[in-house]
C-alpha cells in the first residue's frame, strides 16, 4: 500500500518525475557503455596479446608495428629481411617465433602469410577442414568465412595491399582448405596462409621482367643452378617413372576436373618454399622463454640490426593511458549529471513537501506512523532511479549496438551489448539507489518530524 | 463514550487553556463552541490525539489515552478516533476510494473495500469514487471526509469547523449526515464550532470561555 501511494504520487507530477528520470537515464547509460565498452575493448586487447613478449619489425613507430602486427588494424612499417630475422628466431631465448608477411587482401580481409603456430596462439580450432600446407591453401577465420558465406573449396583472387579497391593479382588463386572456429580476436577476420604463398604471389608478378636471371643462371648439375622449364622437360624421366617431375602440361591433362576431389591448382613442384633465401616478410611475434628478453632485446635489436623490437603491453599501455583521459572525462560527466538528476530529485521532494503537509498529517491521523511517512518519501524517490536505472542500461546497451556497428565496420572490433558486468553494473545501481536515498533524506526527515496538530491548524 | 477531566494546555508559558470537562455517550452528540481564539480547535487536536495535555485525563471507550506515545498513539487514534476538518485533505494522488481504502489500511492493515463502497453508497458520492478528490465539489470533499472518517467504525467522531466553508444548503446536509450515521455507528460525536447555523440545532453545547 504505502508502495503503491509512493508509486501513484510519482506519476501525480508527470512533468518533475520525467525530468528526473530522463536526467537519470542519460548518466546511467553513459556510465553502462562506459564499463561495457571499456571492459570488452580491454579484454580484446589483452587477449590478442596473450603469448606475444615483443614483436620484431621495420624500423618506424613501435605503437604502428604493434597495432598491425598484433592487432591488424594499421599498416606495417615496412619488410624486413627474413634470412636476418632467422638468427633471432633461433635464439635460445625465444620460445615461439610467429613470422607474419602481408600482401594481400580479399574484400578487405587481410590475407596473412605466417605459421599454424598463429592459429594456435590464438586458441582457434580448424572447425572444417585441415591447416594450409602447400602453396595458395588458405584457412579462414570464423566472421571471414560467416560474412562472405565461404565454405571449403572455394577459391578467390587476392587484391594488393590492405585497400579493398587494389590492384586484383589476376594469376593465382587462393583456395580454401579450413575455416578456423570462432575465438572473438582478431584470428575471426584474417585470412591464413603459409609464408611462400605470399613470396610466391608477388614473386610471380616481377617474373617476366626478370629475364637476366637465366643468364646468371650457372650451367645444369652445377651448385646454385636454377632449373628452367625447357631444360627440365628434356630433362625429365618418362611419366611415371621415378624421378618423372611433372610439368605444367602434363599437369593439367592429369589434374581432374576443377571441382573434383584431388583437384589441385598449382603445380607444387614449382612453388617457393620457406628456404627462399633473399626473400623479406613483415614482422615476427616472439614469444620468450627467458622473460630477460623483454628488457634486453629492444636495446640489442637496435644496435645490430635494422630492425626494431616493440613491446606490445608498453605500447597498449600508452593507448589506454590516452584513452584513459577521455573515458575519464566522459565519466564525470555522467557522474556529473547523476548529480544533477539528484538535485532535481530533492528540489520536486522539497517542493511538492509543502503542498503534501497537509496530506502527510492527514495520513498520521488516521493512524499512519511516522516511520510509514518516512518510507514513502524515500520509496518515491528509490523508484525514480529504479526506473532511471533501468531505463539507463537498456539505453546504453542499445548505444553499443550501434557503437558496435560502426566499430565493426571500421575496426573489426564488435561488443556484445547483453554482457552484464555484476560487479560495476551493481556498484552502478547501488550508487544510482544511493543517490536517491540522500536526494530524500532531507524531504523524509521533514515528513517524518512533521507536526500533526500544527500543520493541521494552519492548515 | 469519551469523557474528559481538569485538561489544561499551553503552547507558551504567558497562556494557559483551562478545557471544560465533557462527557458524551455513543450515538450522542457534544457541540463545543466559541469565539475564536479560546483554543477550540486546540482542545479538538487534544482530543484526537494530536496534542498532548500539560494535565488531565481523557477516557475513550474505558482507555485513558493521555499516555498513550509514538506508534501506540497513533494506532488508536486510527482505530478509534476519525476526524472531519474543516477543510477537507486528501491524498491527492488518489482517487476517492483508494482514499478511503488508504485511511482504512493505516488503522488495520485492510483495505475494507466493501465498507468504503457502503459509506460512499450512503453519503450519496458513490458515481465519483473512482475520481480524484481534487476533481470533486467542495460539498462532495466534505462528504468524503465524513466517510473516510466513519471507515474505521471509531468510537469517536470529531468534526472541527465541518461547516464554515459550504452554504447553507450543503451545511444542512452535513450536519444531518454527521448526526444520523453517528447514531447509526454508535459514535459519540463532538463538533466544535462557531457556526450559528448549527447551534441552534443542539442542546448538548459547551462553550469556551
Amino acid at each position: 500500500m504505502i508502495g503503491k501511494l509512493a508509486w501513484k504520487n510519482i506519476w501525480f507530477k508527470p512533468l518533475n518525475t520525467i525530468l528526473s528520470i530522463l536526467l537519470l537515464t542519460a548518466s546511467v547509460a553513459i556510465i553502462t557503455v562506459l564499463i561495457l565498452v571499456e571492459k570488452q575493448f580491454e579484454e580484446k586487447y589483452q587477449s590478442n596479446l596473450d603469448g606475444v613478449d615483443l614483436v620484431l619489425g621495420a624500423q618506424g613507430s613501435p605503437l604502428q608495428l604493434v597495432l598491425s602486427s598484433v592487432y591488424q588494424v594499421d599498416d606495417p612499417t615496412g619488410n624486413i629481411s627474413f634470412d636476418s630475422v632467422k638468427v633471432w628466431m633461433n635464439h635460445p631465448y625465444v620460445k615461439k617465433a610467429i613470422p607474419l608477411a602481408y600482401g594481400d587482401n580479399y574484400v578487405g580481409f587481410k590475407i596473412v602469410g605466417t605459421t599454424p603456430d598463429y592459429i594456435e596462439k590464438y586458441k582457434a580450432k580448424i572447425a572444417e577442414g585441415k591447416v594450409f600446407e602447400h602453396n595458395f591453401e588458405v584457412v579462414v577465420g570464423a566472421d571471414v568465412a560467416e560474412k562472405l558465406k565461404l565454405k571449403l573449396g572455394d577459391t578467390f583472387k587476392g587484391t594488393h595491399g590492405s585497400a579493398a579497391e587494389g590492384e586484383v593479382h589476376e594469376h593465382g588463386e587462393y583456395v580454401i582448405v579450413g575455416i578456423a572456429s570462432k575465438t572473438g580476436k582478431v584470428i575471426d577476420n584474417l585470412i591464413l596462409s603459409n609464408i611462400p604463398t605470399v613470396w610466391q604471389m608477388h614473386h610471380e608478378e616481377g617474373h617476366e621482367e626478370s629475364q637476366d636471371e637465366e643468364a646468371a643462371n650457372p650451367a645444369h648439375g652445377e651448385p646454385g643452378h636454377v632449373h628452367h622449364e625447357e631444360e627440365e622437360l628434356a630433362e625429365n624421366p618418362a611419366h611415371g617413372e621415378p624421378g618423372h617431375v611433372h610439368h605444367d602440361d602434363e599437369e593439367i591433362a592429369e589434374n581432374p576436373a576443377h571441382g573434383e576431389e584431388g583437384h589441385v591448382h598449382h603445380d607444387h613442384e614449382n612453388d617457393m618454399t620457406i628456404d627462399e633465401p633473399n626473400m623479406e616478410i613483415t614482422s615476427v611475434l616472439i614469444e620468450f622463454k627467458n622473460k630477460m628478453g623483454v628488457f634486453m632485446w629492444p636495446n640489442l635489436i637496435a644496435q645490430n640490426t635494422k630492425m626494431q623490437a616493440a613491446l606490445p603491453t608498453y605500447q597498449m599501455n600508452r593507448v589506454f593511458d590516452m584513452f584513459g583521459v577521455g573515458i575519464n572525462a566522459l565519466k564525470y560527466l555522467a557522474f556529473g549529471i547523476m548529480l544533477i538528476s539528484g538535485i532535481s530529485i530533492f528540489i520536486a521532494l522539497f517542493n511538492t513537501l509543502k503542498e503534501r503537509k497537509a496530506e502527510f498529517a492527514l495520513m498520521r491521523v488516521n493512524g499512519a506512523k511516522r516511520h510509514q511517512l518516512l518510507l514513502v518519501v524515500l520509496l518515491e524517490s528509490m523508484m525514480l532511479c529504479f526506473v532511471g536505472y533501468l531505463f539507463g542500461t537498456i539505453l546504453g546497451r542499445v548505444g553499443i549496438v550501434l557503437l558496435s556497428k560502426a566499430s565493426e565496420s571500421d575496426f573489426k572490433l564488435g561488443f556484445n551489448p547483453m554482457e552484464i558486468i555484476w560487479k560495476k553494473e551493481g556498484l552502478l545501481f547501488g550508487l544510482t539507489l544511493l543517490v536517491g536515498l540522500i536526494a530524500a533524506l532531507i524531504p523524509a526527515i521533514k515528513a517524518y518530524t512533521l507536526n500533526i496538530s500544527k500543520t493541521l491548524a494552519n492548515a | 463514550m469519551i469523557s474528559t477531566k481538569n485538561i489544561t494546555f499551553s503552547y507558551n508559558k504567558d497562556q494557559t487553556f483551562i478545557m471544560p470537562d465533557l462527557y458524551c455517550e455513543a450515538g450522542s452528540t457534544i457541540l463545543v463552541t466559541g469565539n475564536s481564539g479560546k483554543g477550540k480547535t486546540t482542545y479538538l487536536h487534544i482530543l484526537a490525539g494530536l496534542l498532548r495535555p500539560n494535565s488531565g485525563e481523557i477516557h475513550i471507550d474505558k482507555k485513558e489515552i493521555t499516555h498513550l506515545k509514538g506508534s501506540k498513539a497513533d494506532k488508536f487514534r486510527g482505530k478509534n478516533i476519525g476526524v472531519v476538518f474543516q477543510k477537507s485533505h486528501f491524498i491527492a494522488s488518489l482517487s476517492v476510494l483508494e482514499n478511503l481504502e488508504m485511511a482504512s489500511w493505516l488503522a488495520s492493515g485492510k483495505k475494507h473495500k466493501a465498507r468504503a463502497k457502503e459509506l460512499l453508497q450512503k453519503l450519496d458520492i458513490s458515481e465519483q469514487a473512482h475520481k480524484l478528490p481534487s476533481q470533486l465539489s467542495v460539498g462532495q470533499q466534505q462528504r468524503v471526509s465524513i466517510a473516510r472518517a466513519l471507515m474505521n467504525e471509531p468510537k469517536v467522531l470529531l468534526a472541527d469547523e465541518p461547516t464554515s466553508s459550504l452554504d447553507d444548503k450543503n451545511a444542512d446536509n452535513v450536519i444531518e449526515l454527521l448526526e444520523n450515521l453517528s447514531k447509526e455507528y454508535k459514535t459519540a460525536l463532538i463538533i466544535v464550532t462557531h457556526d450559528s447555523r448549527i447551534k441552534q440545532k443542539f442542546t448538548n453545547q459547551i462553550t469556551m470561555v
